[in-house]
């Protein structure tokens, strides 16, 4: 049997999965190093395993969301930055988070009603 | 070497092949980074402990290579439900012929009750190996190819069954389509059966009845084997399929009706069991098939009677589907 912690645990991963993408591609509007990226999500309250982080950037180049270049900086660095068609997917997806929060919070606030 | 090198090494060993040196390059640079921060932290270098503890936390290689991989997994959840039907209807059918082959070395061979099952239960163990393996690559290539992305965009609703059909479903109807094909590969010759009929001192024969009607049964089991498509893949063509039910029902009876004049079904050949004792035996056997024969002719017979008055009430009293 599932603990009500381990249930909730579970659940609060799922749904926060959802939102990594969004996040990683607001932060890169700004070209970011990615050790840098990690703590910069951690200190906004949205923490990513490193072995989870690294190979997300490198899937969002593949899919031409990101751009990325090794620069020297003491040794050698990959920076990343949101492309231009990254920067539409961004507008997009920031409208469709919008649109999901405002739907929640009615649905939320109606349920929270006697 | 140190840690963090096979530490990389080790994820680079399972990472893909052209990017390999480069997703290395980059993680050696981030752990480097993590281990500098900490010991920044620490305004100590780390011991041996916590370098094991950042490694730790970053993931197993196994498992931090495998998320560069564009497979994340070999059979995902979209094809999943249609690779656990087929196993399940494969399996159904293994566990079928274990108990014919059970009951066949039972009956025929004289071998003892338990001896039957231990010796069909090691035979049926490596199909079920065999099978299971085949079907899981056939769903591995077929997730591949991105199966069943067209499929689940392209079925049809209106070739899903009538709830009220009392027919079959679709397990019953892969069974027959099963055991249709593998006794018309029998039947052609293409395969043997792993088992003669008869024993030690014996063998058992079909009557020359069988050879005469070759071919009226080859097309009657071809058929039904149709009317089993039919039935499993497009259970909404209900006029063919009750075409076909009729045909083979009637045809099915007429050729037990020819089969039964012939009198005797099977021959005993003794290779060694004298010959008084083998035309015993022979007499034996044709009297339990000619009971045989007369049960399935009635079976038959009333299963058709029932179709035909299916169909006339299905004709009178429901408006015929398009």
């Amino acid at each position: 049997m599932v603990s009500e912690d381990n249930l909730f645990e579970k659940l609060r991963v799922e749904l926060r999965r959802g939102s990594l993408v969004l996040a990683v591609l607001a932060a890169l509007r700004e070209e970011r190093y990615g050790y840098t990226l990690r703590n910069i999500l951690e200190e906004a309250g949205l923490p990513i395993e490193e072995g989870a982080l690294y190979p997300l950037l490198r899937r969002l180049e593949a899919q031409g969301l990101l751009t990325s270049e090794w620069r020297e900086e003491g040794r050698s660095k990959r920076f990343y930055r949101l492309s231009t068609d990254g920067a539409a997917i961004l507008a997009r997806l920031h409208a469709e988070w919008a649109a999901i929060g405002a739907s929640l919070d009615r649905l939320l606030t109606k349920d929270a009603k006697p | 070497m140190n840690l963090v090198d096979r530490y990389v090494a080790s994820i680079r060993r399972n990472l893909p092949g052209d990017r390999a040196e480069d997703i290395a390059a980059e993680l050696r640079d981030l752990l480097a980074s993590r281990i500098e921060d900490r010991e920044a932290a620490l305004d100590r270098p780390l011991n041996g402990d916590e370098t094991k503890a950042v490694l730790r936390d970053f993931g197993h290689p196994l498992v931090v290579a495998a998320r560069y991989r564009k497979q994340q997994w070999l059979i995902g959840p979209d094809v999943f439900p249609f690779y656990l039907s087929v196993l399940r209807i494969v399996l159904a059918i293994l566990a079928l012929v274990f108990v014919v082959v059970a009951a066949v070395n039972l009956l025929f061979h004289g071998d003892h009750l338990l001896r039957a099952l231990a010796g069909a239960l090691g035979g049926l163990w490596m199909s079920a190996l065999i099978n299971v393996a085949n079907v899981t690559i056939v769903f591995v290539i077929l997730e591949r190819m991105g199966f069943p992305a067209d499929h689940l965009r392209k079925w049809d609703p209106g070739q899903l069954a009538d709830v009220k059909d009392k027919q079959p479903g679709p397990w019953e109807s892969a069974i027959e389509v099963a055991l249709g094909i593998a006794f018309l590969l029998w039947w052609t010759g293409l395969v043997h059966l792993p088992f003669g009929a008869g024993g030690p001192s014996f063998r058992i024969e079909p009557a020359p009845i069988f050879t005469q009607l070759y071919w009226p049964i080859l097309t009657l089991v071809a058929a039904r084997l149709v009317h089993s498509l039919i039935q499993g893949l497009r259970p909404r063509w209900w006029r063919l399929r009750m075409l076909v039910g009729a045909a083979t029902a009637v045809g099915g009876i007429a050729l037990l009706a020819l089969i039964y004049r012939a009198g005797r079904w099977a021959i005993v050949v003794p290779n060694g069991m004298p010959a008084d004792k083998a035309a015993e035996l022979q007499n034996s056997l044709n009297l339990s098939l000619s009971i045989a024969i007369v049960v399935i002719a009635i079976v038959w017979s009333v299963q058709c009677l029932l179709g035909f008055y299916r169909l006339w009430r299905r004709g009178r009293f429901q408006p015929i589907p398009a």
